[in-house]
């Protein structure tokens, strides 16, 4: 029975060659890897905790808030008929190009996602927190709930209690600030005071420095 | 996922503490490969010991593939792996110097510190001639910073620069070290030396 | 019969593996490829700092490769090479070839090999800083990680040596 006998160099120059054809022929592994796992992200879901409501908005915009960053999640063309003051406009089918994850993935800004509703706004959100960003969260209810509360506010019912009333005067006043239509003269009002989130730093990679200079 | 360093697996103390045993593996292998050995680096220019070429071209090769493999797997992440800058000019020049310096010293760095390690005095004074010449750029710096500084690429993959996939390059450089190890093993015979 | 043919020498393809996943590994555990040159220039900072430091803050160079961060011995590529001493060591005293000598040509004197050897160290001193890296650091890893200067420079290390190996062949043949 003839053993076939191959010197070292001929094995490691098969064993190359066949490696070398493999990974030559195997398309390259691009995807971005995801950080959180489907457990965590759904346990996140469930709290619920990336939904910011139109009130907290409008204050911050009032203020002036300089950590506050809208993000417009609708096709341009929307975005030019009508945004948010001081929004960006970053199109849902464009979420993933390259040119915004420098605006999403940071840690300076607070990110607030907005859509006409809420779905929209939310399923950006879940993808982005996947890749494990951070600071960005929803606009509840979206510009349909905004236009609702800011900009035409209902007044309460007589019967209803102190805080509803004082939380209507503030969205009358706000309402006038950023452009609604039941506008009031400026009057004594009662800011709801709100837990405002503030942006967390988040871990960004390093890139190794190497070499031998 | 790899690097560990990087995805805060090891620790930064943890980190140089590695480097210190992957340095081990490094001279251990120099060494038992005979890279202490002068005359056999130079061998690879007279034909006569092409033990630079094997090693030299398994290890690169080895090394792109398993990265390549690895990051297939998504084992690693790519995009965190330290890619060597360009700077055109002064790559090239500096190779040159380096050439030379080979040819007449019989050592590189690397192999000068295993082979000062096993005794051998001219490999001493290659290291001292080293840190002449290191002293000796920091001091006239100026002199040549613009060369130094001249023509920065970035840092360019050369498969990018040839729009080439890596793994089709990966496969050329396979092809070529092939080719150059049986070019290896005909020199030997032709051109050998029973003494050094 | 020299004693190098004698000496037991790793098989040239087995080490070019184990040389491979060394800087597979580095890259895997640190990020980053083998290197040694750099080590060589971190120590010429620290003992120009150590030494002269009003001149080290003055000299253009050293105050670039002191950067922010403390002693600049206090990095990767040094422990490497603290490494790579002990590894050639241990290899050297397992395989028993511990000797003090000048290794040369016996066509040449002792006296020439020294005095090239230390040319040639000072040529690749100064060219490793020039070329960012020497045959570890640009070439070795520079290829694994495919940056395209990390092959210029090998292609010019290996390119010049050959090219002159024709005019210092009294040196090794």
């Amino acid at each position: 029975m003839k053993k076939f006998q191959f010197t070292p160099r001929q094995l490691l120059s098969m064993i190359i060659l066949s490696l070398g054809l493999i990974i030559a022929a195997v398309p390259k592994n691009t995807t971005t890897p995801y950080k959180l796992s489907a457990g965590q992200i759904l346990e996140e879901m469930k709290s619920g905790t990336q939904y910011l409501y139109p009130d907290l908005i409008a204050q911050m915009l009032v203020e002036g808030d300089p950590t506050l960053q809208l993000i417009d999640v609708r096709p341009v063309s929307e975005f030019e008929k009508y945004h948010l003051p001081g929004a960006l406009n970053i199109p849902f089918d464009d979420l993933l190009s390259l040119q915004f994850q420098d605006i999403l993935n940071q840690d300076v800004m607070m990110n607030v996602l907005y859509a006409n509703g809420t779905t929209r706004a939310n399923e950006a959100w879940m993808l982005i927190r996947q890749l494990g960003y951070e600071n960005n969260y929803v606009l509840s209810g979206g510009l349909n709930y905004w236009v609702e509360t800011i900009l035409n506010p209902q007044p309460p019912a007589a019967i209803s209690p102190d805080d509803e009333f004082a939380r209507y005067d503030f969205r009358k006043a706000a309402s006038g600030a950023l452009g609604g239509g039941a506008a009031t003269p400026a009057e004594q009002q009662t800011t709801t005071p709100a837990a405002i989130p503030r942006p967390r730093p988040q871990q960004k990679r390093q890139a190794v420095q190497g070499g031998c200079s | 996922m790899a690097p560990f360093v990087v995805y805060d697996i090891i620790s930064e103390n943890t980190n140089l503490l590695l480097a210190f045993f992957i340095g081990i593996g490094f001279g251990f292998i120099l060494e038992q490969a005979g890279f202490s050995s002068s005359r056999k680096l130079a061998g690879v220019f007279y034909g006569y010991d092409t033990v630079v070429l094997k090693v030299f071209f398994t290890a690169a090769i080895v090394a792109m593939l398993g990265l390549l493999f690895s990051s297939l797997f998504g084992w690693v992440d790519m995009s965190m792996i330290y890619v060597n800058e360009t700077y055109l000019y002064s790559a090239i020049v500096g190779g040159v110097i380096m050439g030379a310096g080979f040819i007449m010293g019989g050592y590189c760095p690397g192999t000068s510190f295993c082979a000062a390690t096993i005794g051998k005095i001219d490999a001493i004074v290659f290291i001292g001639g080293m840190f002449l010449g290191v002293f000796i750029f920091g001091e006239g710096y100026p002199l040549w910073e613009k060369l130094y500084m001249a023509e920065f690429m970035g840092f360019p993959k050369i498969s990018e620069y040839f729009s080439l996939s890596e793994g089709i390059f990966v496969f050329f450089v396979i092809l070529a070290a092939v080719f150059m190890f049986w070019g290896a093993e005909w020199a030997e015979k032709k051109f050998p030396r029973e003494e050094y | 019969m020299s004693e190098v043919r004698k000496t037991k020498y790793m098989n040239p393809y087995l080490a070019g593996v184990l040389l491979g996943l060394v800087v597979l590994s580095a890259n895997l555990i640190s990020g980053r490829g083998l290197g040694a040159s750099g080590a060589v220039k971190s120590t010429i900072v620290a003992a120009v700092d150590a030494v002269a430091p009003a001149h080290a803050e003055s000299t253009e160079y050293y105050v670039m490769a002191k950067g922010t961060h403390g002693n600049p011995l206090n990095n990767w590529l040094v422990y490497q090479m603290l490494g790579v001493v002990v590894g050639g060591f241990l290899s050297g005293v397992l395989s028993r070839r511990l000797t003090w000598k000048v290794e040369h040509n016996p066509k040449i004197t002792s006296r020439t090999r020294l005095m090239f050897a230390l040319a040639g160290g000072l040529l690749f001193g100064f060219g490793s800083q020039l070329g960012r890296g020497c045959t570890s650091g640009a070439a070795l890893s520079g290829m694994a990680v495919f940056s395209l200067g990390g092959f210029i420079t090998m292609a010019a290390i290996f390119g010049t040596a050959f090219g002159l190996a024709y005019f210092f062949r009294k040196l090794w043949i």
